[in-house]
């Protein structure tokens, strides 16, 4: 039906609204409520010379109002042709037409608010750079981020990882004013020190990756903090570095560091923690 | 509720006991029946009971979730004097297990400063493990306990190397009879 009213729609407002048109088109069948099932939806599709690529998803699920019953895994089975290619498409899918209840969190969608962070297929890593593997055979498992407290589902706790960013002053310390009382300038080399440190968003992959920080999370800082620690002692503008070093120099807050670099291996921006702590510890030597 | 309407439902709810939860939704009774038929599969390989050490405790937050995590004091003999210690004697065990090899045998005193290297790479080595395994807000006596046991370990393994170094032969030389590959 909805077919038929676009097609009608097409030719009454001729090319220019045909778009629109044909994207309402589209739109209903996939909001629809009978079609929960991906494999008897199958037949009705234009696409239906295809064959449907049933994946299945593995879900960790944990309601917080029944606290006693154990956390499960619960499977889901989509069509991958009609999903998404990322894994935070099939999450929104599942939340959309298969189970309501299901609850992560998810903001951008392109890998830049660092809220999708989850354990998927045994690696921390954005939802929503993840591609969905195309094979249909292996089920994907899809965890909360290893070694938190989970609020709920995929939801984890980040209240320590938050307190600790504070602790480490991420802002510009400075106390004698530029000498045109206009902006902190910098040279273009002292810019570029801060390539691959000021990407960071916080998404935490790193650090609840990191197995001394899954022992020692209430007094070692981690990859994130420590790369974000470093991004403000790089800084040629920030006048705190002597304070900011001594603020690490103790047995926890840095040296929980052995160099495991899991955090390189999982970070999805592609940045290096490993290498800024290891600068760190290379700056604060002697 | 609807649940509850359909019969073949509460059968099967029946047939798994012992878990309410399978009344649920018919989606989760099958899930939960898979997970208990996976549970005794692999029940079935352990031999051994599982053990929990230093489980998590509940989750605590020190005064609000606003507040910075406190800055532990500077301590640079923790910190950056240990870590830089520890490096300069593992670098400088790379030429002083190299040089046997090469010369044939150590004499006395680069022999004993070798010992010396080694005991002290372990004693820190060992510490390292103990901080990060035995953490003080946990369990602080058993961490004093241990950490003084370490202590004692190292002087007794000095007092031991010390002995072998002036009464007998050496610990390269030593090696280098047992050595038989």
């Amino acid at each position: 039906m909805a077919a038929l009213r676009s097609s009608s729609a097409a030719r009454l407002f001729g090319s220019a609204a045909s778009r629109p048109a044909f994207r309402l088109a589209v739109a209903a069948p996939v909001r629809g409520f009978a079609q929960l099932a991906d494999a008897a939806q199958e037949s009705q599709t234009a696409s239906g010379d295809q064959k449907a690529r049933i994946k299945t998803f593995q879900v960790y699920r944990w309601n917080p109002d029944t606290p006693t019953e154990k956390p499960t895994m619960q499977s889901y089975s989509l069509d991958l042709n009609k999903t998404g290619p990322m894994v935070l498409d099939a999450l929104i899918r599942i939340k959309n037409e298969l189970d309501p209840t299901l609850t992560f969190r998810r903001s951008c969608r392109e890998g830049i608010c660092g809220s999708c962070a989850m354990n998927i297929n045994g690696t921390n890593t954005l939802a929503c750079l993840c591609r969905i593997p195309t094979e249909v055979n292996a089920e994907m498992k899809i965890y909360p981020l290893p070694h938190t407290y989970v609020v709920k589902d995929l939801v984890p706790d980040l209240t320590q990882f938050y307190k600790q960013y504070k602790s480490i002053k991420p802002y510009l310390q400075r106390d004698t004013p530029s000498p045109d009382g206009k902006e902190y300038r910098q040279s273009k080399a002292d810019r570029r020190k801060l390539d691959g440190l000021y990407e960071c968003i916080l998404c935490a992959c790193c650090s609840t990756s990191c197995p001394s920080y899954w022992w020692n999370s209430e007094e070692y800082l981690g990859p994130a903090m420590l790369l974000q620690s470093y991004r403000w002692l790089a800084d040629s503008r920030d006048e705190r570095t002597a304070e900011r070093k001594d603020a690490l120099n103790n047995s926890m807050s840095l040296y929980r560091c052995h160099t495991i670099l899991n955090c390189t291996r999982t970070c999805p921006k592609g940045l290096n923690p490993g290498l800024a702590i290891a600068q760190i510890k290379k700056e604060m030597a002697f | 509720m609807a649940s509850i309407a359909r019969s073949a439902l509460l059968r099967q709810a029946a047939s798994v006991p012992k878990l309410p939860a399978a009344t649920h939704a018919i989606a989760r009774s099958s899930a939960l029946r898979q997970s208990i038929a996976n549970t005794v599969r692999a029940s079935a390989f352990h031999t051994t009971s599982r053990r929990n050490l230093l489980p998590p405790l509940p989750q605590h937050v020190d005064g609000t979730v606003n507040d910075a995590a406190p800055i532990p004091e500077t301590s640079p003999a923790h910190g950056s004097y240990h870590w830089t210690f520890d490096r300069l004697v593992s670098a400088g065990l790379v030429p002083l297990t190299l040089a046997p090899f090469a010369a044939g045998s150590l004499n006395p005193t680069m022999d004993a400063v070798l010992c010396g290297l080694i005991l002290i790479h372990s004693h820190t080595g060992f510490q390292n493990i103990i901080i990060d395994y035995l953490p003080t807000r946990r369990v602080p006596r058993t961490r004093k306990a241990v950490m003084w046991g370490l202590n004692v370990a190292t002087v007794i393994v000095g007092l031991a190397l010390y002995e072998f170094e002036t009464t007998d032969v050496g610990v390269t030389e030593a090696i280098k009879r047992v050595w038989t590959a």
